[in-house]
């Protein structure tokens, strides 16, 4: 008894116990798990099991009645749903709209209204894609179909405000013009994005209408311009962090090379000077250092179109506005130009001013070779029309050149040395450090090449030259060394080769004298 | 008899012999110990793998400057003071590994590359390098000034 | 004769020397000194030798050893590091190290001679087996030193070996897991291993070389050195040891030295042969990918090979143990050859004894040559081709295997080939014909045993003459 009390007390402390999950399924979903394809096997099984098993009881309920109610159609309609492994709480979104449950069913819909979770599904569009659709950005935030489309979720019929929502089929496809203003309804609205993201701008439409794409769309009414759902898309849409965007930096470049890459489709648009928009835009990035950066090296830090073009208030950025642009990044080249002879020259001539020696699309790594006082090289053509009476141009163009080839040259020479004494055995480590060095200086040396200015360029260049002598040094620091242990080896093989003979003659001579020995015994 | 003939000739080449031999264990025995007991005797320099201790030239241009960029190797250290306190970070950027500057007005190190911009933790400010600068600790040991790298 | 000698003062050595046999009895030393030979037989003297020079490398092991050790430091971050620092920066650091290195692979190199010498000329046999026992595990704990001091570098290379290499101790039955986790201080190779691996190098190893080591060498001085088999010996006094052969074994042990240095310093990072160079390299991380074309140590291949050639499951074993099994049992054969060998303690010819050396060094060689993929065509990024590399490898075998045997047939009248014969078959079928090492490895095995119940039914073989 007295033991029986203190237990009985204790278990009435421990209270109510909440209600167990014991992973039962509603009667009606139970039921399809019996459900059998054409060859007789059984359509759901134990992976379906066992993602159920995780969701909340709730939402297992809120699948069963789904089943009951029809608005899934059947095991095989389940399990494309189940497949998709969503957490619980888009589960839950997902199964309680009926918007995405009818529009899922193989079963009920034509096969152009259905959306896939085959992304190989070639009669439904790639814009009904499901498995894209449950990671888009909107539906994840609980903004599902009827957000854009209208109705609401718990219908199960379609209602006439859903096709009153923007126009007609025949015309919507054609006539672009409606979806900026459709997306800026929310985008726009700073009180309503604030509930769902504070940090995001609100200011898109007014840069759009700005743009080139808005002025051809907006005021010229040609919907082949670009607008939100060419960049962003519509139903899978992710924001530019997420590497499977179309607006990620990587991706960028192809979405806008989807239109601009593509000369039929921009066939008839010109410049302002009248002449055809080129389209070998994108091929040139590609080449490019920057491009190579971005897609190539995966470094987030190079430019995509939008760094220099703009997002949305996209426009071919103007001539002084780029060099401006190039700054952000390369900021030391630019302060060095700004306090060059040629700022004034350039400014005069109204010349772009990296985009004259470097290019806009296709810039490629600058060779030293490019500094160049002939003809028809890049200095040397320019300064032949507009530096006629300074014969300094050329020729200190000339020395930057040749200094550059020269410290190149040297970190060339040295490399192959260090390695070879290397393998030999001896310390390279501190010549590699100090082409390291003198690497650093021809990097310095060619920033300063902005300066346009012996004095400037010599800065690095000293710096260059004290690398490469003491690179050079330390080589023949490390020759010396492997003479002295060469010479050590000599004289120590040399003296032990002395030990060995001897020993040799030692060795024969005390047979010797024992044979002579044994021969006395033996003799007289 | 010949027996003692034959010994009064051989002492001669007999301990040229032994002469040849002894000279050639002590040179033997030298080319052993001579390497032996150089490797033996401790070097002035810091020891194997341990810290990085700045040489004279970089400590003189600590004090004078308040900043330096001390190489090991093909190891650099940038080390600066701030808030009285001595502060040291892995000098290559993390974008395309040139040297870092420290910019004292600014309170931060400045990438002169592509112009990526650091704090005094190393955090990156702006531009394109992807990660923080690596920590080290520098700490004062008397004259010198020794750097550690911080313990993952 | 007798010669009237004055009394000369005693020197000072004789002095030394009475005074020490006073107190030590060191005069029963020099007697029994004074008469230690060496025997003069049927065979070349120069196999008498091999146990000196196995001892010279190891003593200048030891001693290299303790002057790196002067300055290693065994740590994550002081390991490589300090390797480093005497390679660069101490004077004659890498004259130290490099000799370590080179002696290490020599003294193992010529242990493996002496080994498969006083195999084949049956030092043996009774009264000596426990010389040969012991022998054998001073074998192992000299691979076992190869083995533990290859990862103390902590560079790229030795970490994955060390990897690759402990790896396989988890097909031991039973006890494989623990083992290996004991063996790496966790389930993976981590900077603990390498703590363990310390211990081991330089102070469990060596205490346990010295004792066995001990035990070796006192065999011998009260055993004497072993004389060749009774029927070729023709009756010739013995080389006294104090001087003629300590000297001879002096100098011999002098041009080791000799080439020693030159080789430390032609090739300072080894020969560049796979599994035998030691360049300081990159400092291991863990978290890279594994090492290309990664090789253990030379004398380990043949074993490496082995695990290669055994598939995933046989006979209901996991492929690596089937292959533990089988090495160790041919260990077991080889350590237990003295109480095998009954014809060798009657001191009876025994001609398939020496067959079973021979066919040991056909086997070896074989699965050693193909570790090396010699004749596979390997590029970097392109895997070398087995069955040409097995080709490659067997046309090698067999001509060094025929030198063998016409050396054996002509120079020493030796008619039994069985055992060799069925090696070389299984070489022939694997690496000519195609088939399976395995399956080849099983017919070699039937000629094997077929060839010796076909020669225990024959009259004794007559025995080479000696030359």
């Amino acid at each position: 008894m007295t033991v029986l009390l203190p237990l009985l007390l204790v278990l009435n402390q421990a209270g109510p116990a909440p209600a167990a999950d014991d992973g039962k399924l509603p009667p009606s979903l139970e039921a399809l798990f019996q459900e059998k394809d054409k060859e007789g096997k059984l359509i759901l099984g134990d992976p379906e099991r066992t993602y159920l098993k995780k969701l909340p009881p709730h939402t297992r309920e809120l699948i069963g009645k789904d089943v009951d109610a029809l608005t899934v159609g059947g095991a095989r309609h389940l399990k494309a749903l189940l497949a998709l492994e969503l957490p619980s709480q888009n589960a839950a979104i997902l199964f309680s709209d009926n918007c995405i449950l009818c529009h899922t069913d193989p079963e009920s819909q034509k096969k152009i209204h259905l959306f896939s979770a085959d992304p190989k599904a070639t009669q439904s569009s790639e814009i009904l894609n499901l498995k894209s659709f449950v990671s888009d950005v909107h539906f994840r935030r609980g903004l599902s179909c009827s957000g854009c489309h209208g109705g609401s979720p718990a219908n199960d019929v379609m209602t006439a405000d859903i096709a009153a929502r923007w126009p007609k089929a025949d015309v919507r496809h054609t006539d672009r013009t409606w979806i900026p203003e459709f997306c800026a309804r929310c985008h726009a609205d700073p009180a309503f994005m604030r509930g769902f993201n504070p940090s995001l701008p609100t200011d898109q439409l007014s840069k759009y209408r700005e743009s080139q794409h808005g002025i051809l769309l907006l005021q010229q009414k040609d919907s082949k311009a670009a607008q939100c759902v060419s960049c962003h898309g519509v139903h899978g849409i992710r924001g530019p962090k997420s590497r499977q965007s179309s607006v990620h930096p990587q991706a960028i470049p192809e979405t806008c090379g989807r239109c601009h890459a593509d000369p039929k489709y921009m066939a008839g648009y010109k410049k302002d000077d009248g002449t055809p928009l080129p389209t070998d835009q994108l091929a040139s990035f590609k080449k490019s250092v920057h491009g190579k950066a971005l897609l190539e090296k995966g470094d987030l830090g190079a430019p995509a179109c939008n760094s220099c073009h703009g997002n949305h208030a996209a426009m071919p950025p103007k001539v002084s506005s780029i060099s401006q642009v190039c700054r952000t990044c390369h900021s030391q080249n630019g302060t060095f130009f700004d306090g060059s002879k040629h700022k004034q020259a350039f400014e005069a001539h109204h010349w772009p001013e990296c985009e004259k020696c470097h290019g806009k699309h296709e810039i490629m790594k600058p060779a030293d070779t490019l500094i160049s006082d002939a003809r028809d090289g890049l200095c040397g053509s320019c300064h032949a029309e507009n530096a006629k009476d300074n014969p300094e141009c050329n020729a200190t163009a000339r020395y930057f050149r040749s200094s550059l080839l020269e410290l190149v040259a040297s970190g060339q020479k040295l490399r192959p040395q260090a390695e070879a004494l290397g393998e030999r055995g001896l310390d390279a480590e501190p010549i590699v450090a100090s082409i390291e060095e003198l690497n650093e200086a021809i990097v310095q040396t060619r920033a300063r090449v902005h300066t346009f200015d012996r004095g400037g360029f010599d800065q690095g260049a000293k710096l260059g030259r004290d690398a490469v002598a003491k690179s050079e040094a330390l080589v023949q620091a490390a020759r010396n060394e492997q003479r002295y242990r060469r010479n050590g080896l000599l004289v120590s093989i040399g003296l032990m080769s002395l030990l060995a003979v001897a020993m040799g003659l030692k060795i024969r001579e005390i047979g010797r004298r024992r044979a002579r020995a044994s021969q006395e015994r033996q003799g007289p | 008899m010949t027996a003692p003939l034959a010994r009064t000739a051989k002492p001669a080449r007999r301990s040229l012999l032994n002469w040849l031999l002894g000279v050639g264990v002590i040179g033997w025995a030298a080319s052993v110990l001579y390497p032996v007991l150089r490797y033996l005797r401790p070097l002035s320099e810091a020891g194997a793998g341990g810290p990085l201790k700045l040489s004279a030239e970089e400590l003189a241009t600590l004090g004078k400057s308040h900043f330096v960029i001390a190489r090991s190797g093909t190891r650099k250290v940038i080390v600066f003071e701030a808030a009285g306190e001595l502060r040291a970070l892995d000098a290559k950027c993390t974008h395309e590994g040139c040297t870092v500057q420290f910019v004292p007005g600014d309170s931060l190190l400045w990438c002169a590359c592509h112009n990526g911009k650091f704090d005094l933790d190393g955090r990156v400010l702006s531009g394109p390098p992807p990660r923080p600068l690596v920590k080290w600790i520098a700490s004062r040991e008397g004259n010198d000034v020794v750097l550690t790298m911080e313990k993952a | 004769m007798i010669e009237a000698q004055p009394e000369a003062p005693a020197s000072f050595g004789e002095r030394l020397y009475r005074w020490l046999d006073a107190r030590f009895g060191v005069g029963k030393l020099v007697e029994f000194a004074r008469h230690k030979e060496v025997p003069v037989g049927g065979h070349s003297m120069v196999w008498y030798y091999l146990g000196g020079t196995t001892l010279f490398f190891f003593t200048v092991q030891l001693v290299s050893g303790v002057l790196l050790l002067m300055y290693y430091q065994p740590g994550e971050a002081t390991s490589y590091e300090s390797i480093r620092y005497v390679t660069a920066k101490v004077p004659f650091g890498w004259l130290i190290r490099s000799i370590h290195c080179w002696s290490a692979h020599l003294m193992i190199l010529s242990l493996v001679v002496h080994m498969f010498s006083t195999m084949i000329l049956k030092a043996y046999r009774k009264p000596r087996e426990l010389t040969w026992l012991t022998g054998f595990l001073l074998f192992a704990i000299a691979l076992g030193f190869g083995f533990s001091g290859y990862l103390l570098p902590w560079n790229e290379l030795s970490f994955f070996a060390t990897a690759v290499g402990t790896d396989s101790v988890k097909s031991v039955p039973v006890i494989g897991q623990w083992l290996l986790e004991v063996m790496r201080g966790g389930p993976d190779v981590t900077i603990n291993t390498l703590y363990r691996f310390f211990a081991l190098h330089i102070v469990i190893l060596p205490l346990l070389i010295v004792g066995i080591l001990s035990g070796h060498l006192i065999f011998i001085q009260v055993q004497g050195m072993a004389h060749g088999m009774a029927h070729q010996r023709p009756d010739r006094p013995g080389l006294r040891f104090f001087p003629d052969f300590l000297l001879r074994d002096l100098l011999l042990w002098l041009m080791c030295l000799i080439v020693l240095a030159v080789l430390v310093y032609l090739l300072p990072y080894g020969p560049g042969i796979p599994g035998m160079e030691w360049e300081l390299g990159k400092k291991a991380n863990p978290l890279a990918p594994a090492y290309p074309g990664i090789k253990p140590e030379w004398y380990f291949l043949w074993v490496y090979q082995l695990l290669k050639e055994f598939p995933p499951h046989l006979l209901g074993m996991e492929g690596p143990q089937a292959a533990l099994l089988v090495v160790t049992v041919l260990m077991g054969i080889w350590a237990l050859v003295p109480w095998l060998d009954r014809r060798a303690s009657r001191g009876q010819p025994s001609p398939m004894f020496t067959d079973l050396a021979i066919a040991a060094i056909i086997f070896m060689s074989y699965l050693t040559l193909k570790a090396w993929d010699i004749g596979g065509h390997g590029v970097p990024g392109k895997l070398p081709d087995p069955r040409s590399t097995a080709w490659a490898c067997a046309w090698i075998t067999l001509g060094l295997a025929s030198v063998i045997a016409v050396l054996r047939l002509l120079a020493y009248r030796q008619r039994w080939m069985y055992f060799s014969g069925a090696a070389l078959l299984q070489v022939v079928l694997n690496g000519i014909l195609g088939m399976d090492y395995l399956i080849a490895g099983g017919i070699a095995l039937v000629v094997a045993i077929g060839g010796l119940v076909v020669s225990r039914r024959e009259p004794a073989p007559q025995m080479g003459v000696p030359r």
